[in-house]
């Protein structure tokens, strides 16, 4: 997927939990938080558990998740569907 | 014929794909004793995760079909990379190149409600040995649907007909697979986590919009539409 689209796809998702592949293998899932143009910040789903609500302390204060740059993403999809 | 919808699976690379996903396929199996010796057929087998599942846990003699070529491509590359000796062939199940009685058990995982189903139950069971069982998991209407929604459904999965339970038992029972069983599953459409998942590196974004359509679609229709799972003998 080229930058422009990854955007647009990452924008459209905001707010759903999704399931993000690197080009490194790496996998996270998480919901989006923040989109810009160069980066996506997921509040990934280990956090609910062990943090406490309304508390991200190990992914900085902004409550935004971590960011993971556009380039770094090689696909992006919805973390849990139904399909027939 | 192409069928954006299956795009949508193949292109995602979407293991699991079927009401239910990977976890109600491993219950499923869990109750039939599938021994090493048999042959099993999955039929429009997708990536390949239920294939390489029985492959690997119980030893049989796996054959898996599909006609979509991104889908036998991925699912090549699975048993591959795994290294689990499953047979797979780009084929049509309309037209299956096996010799009649071929196989113990086949397996169809949302994939007849795509096809022509009278002509598919037909050569599913001739390929089925005589004291062989077919397992199928197929969108089912629970209410009656109106002629909108039946275009609708028609239109975004590329299908004829959406089947109520009779409908389907009527095929089954007109190809000549006449003890049918109905497996019990939870009434809901349970999402199921996407965690098998090989997408191609070009996904057009069309296919972005048929997710979101189909997603719209449950929204309004799921609880007019459901699925069953059917066990058939002849
Ligand atoms: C909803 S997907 C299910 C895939 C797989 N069984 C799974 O559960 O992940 C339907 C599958 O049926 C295949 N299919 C549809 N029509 C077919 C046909 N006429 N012959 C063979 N395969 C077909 C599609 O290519 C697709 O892989």
């Amino acid at each position: 997927m080229n930058r422009s689209d990854l955007y647009n796809q990452c924008c459209r998702f905001n707010g759903q939990r999704v399931r993000i592949t690197c080009h490194d293998g790496r996998v996270h899932v998480g919901e989006i938080t923040r989109v810009n143009r160069n980066m996506v910040w997921i509040r990934p789903d280990e956090n609910l558990g062990g943090y406490g609500l309304g508390f991200f302390g190990g992914y900085g204060e902004s409550g935004f998740g971590f960011g993971i740059a556009l380039g770094a993403i090689a696909g992006i999809a919805l973390a849990s569907a139904f399909f027939w | 014929m192409t069928n954006t919808y299956l795009d949508l699976l193949a292109y995602f690379g979407i293991g699991g794909a079927h009401p239910g996903g990977f976890n109600l396929t491993k219950a499923i199996l869990e109750n039939e004793n599938i021994q090493p010796n048999e042959s099993v057929l999955d039929v429009g087998c997708g990536t390949g995760q239920t294939a390489a599942f029985l492959a690997e846990k119980y030893n049989c003699q796996v054959t898996a079909i599909d006609n979509h070529p991104i889908m036998v491509q991925k699912a090549r590359q699975r048993f591959k990379k795994i290294k689990v000796p499953v047979m797979v062939l780009e084929e049509d199940v309309h037209n299956l190149d096996f010799v009649d009685s071929s196989f113990d058990l086949v397996i169809a995982e949302s994939v007849i409600v795509f096809t022509d189903i009278s002509r598919t139950l037909k050569e599913l069971s001739r390929v089925l040995k005589s004291d062989g069982s077919l397992i199928m998991i197929e969108m089912t209407a629970e209410h009656y649907l109106s002629e909108e929604q039946q275009k609708l459904a028609c239109s975004l999965y590329g299908i004829k007909e959406v089947l109520n339970t009779e409908e389907w038992i009527l095929q089954l029972h007109q190809t000549g697979l006449t003890q049918v069983e109905i497996i019990n599953t939870p009434p809901e459409l349970i999402k199921s986590e996407i965690n098998d998942i090989n997408p191609s590196i070009q996904i057009n974004m069309d296919l972005f919009d048929i997710w979101d359509k189909h997603n719209e679609f449950l929204l309004h229709n799921g609880d007019f539409i459901s699925y069953r799972v059917f066990k058939c003998r002849k």
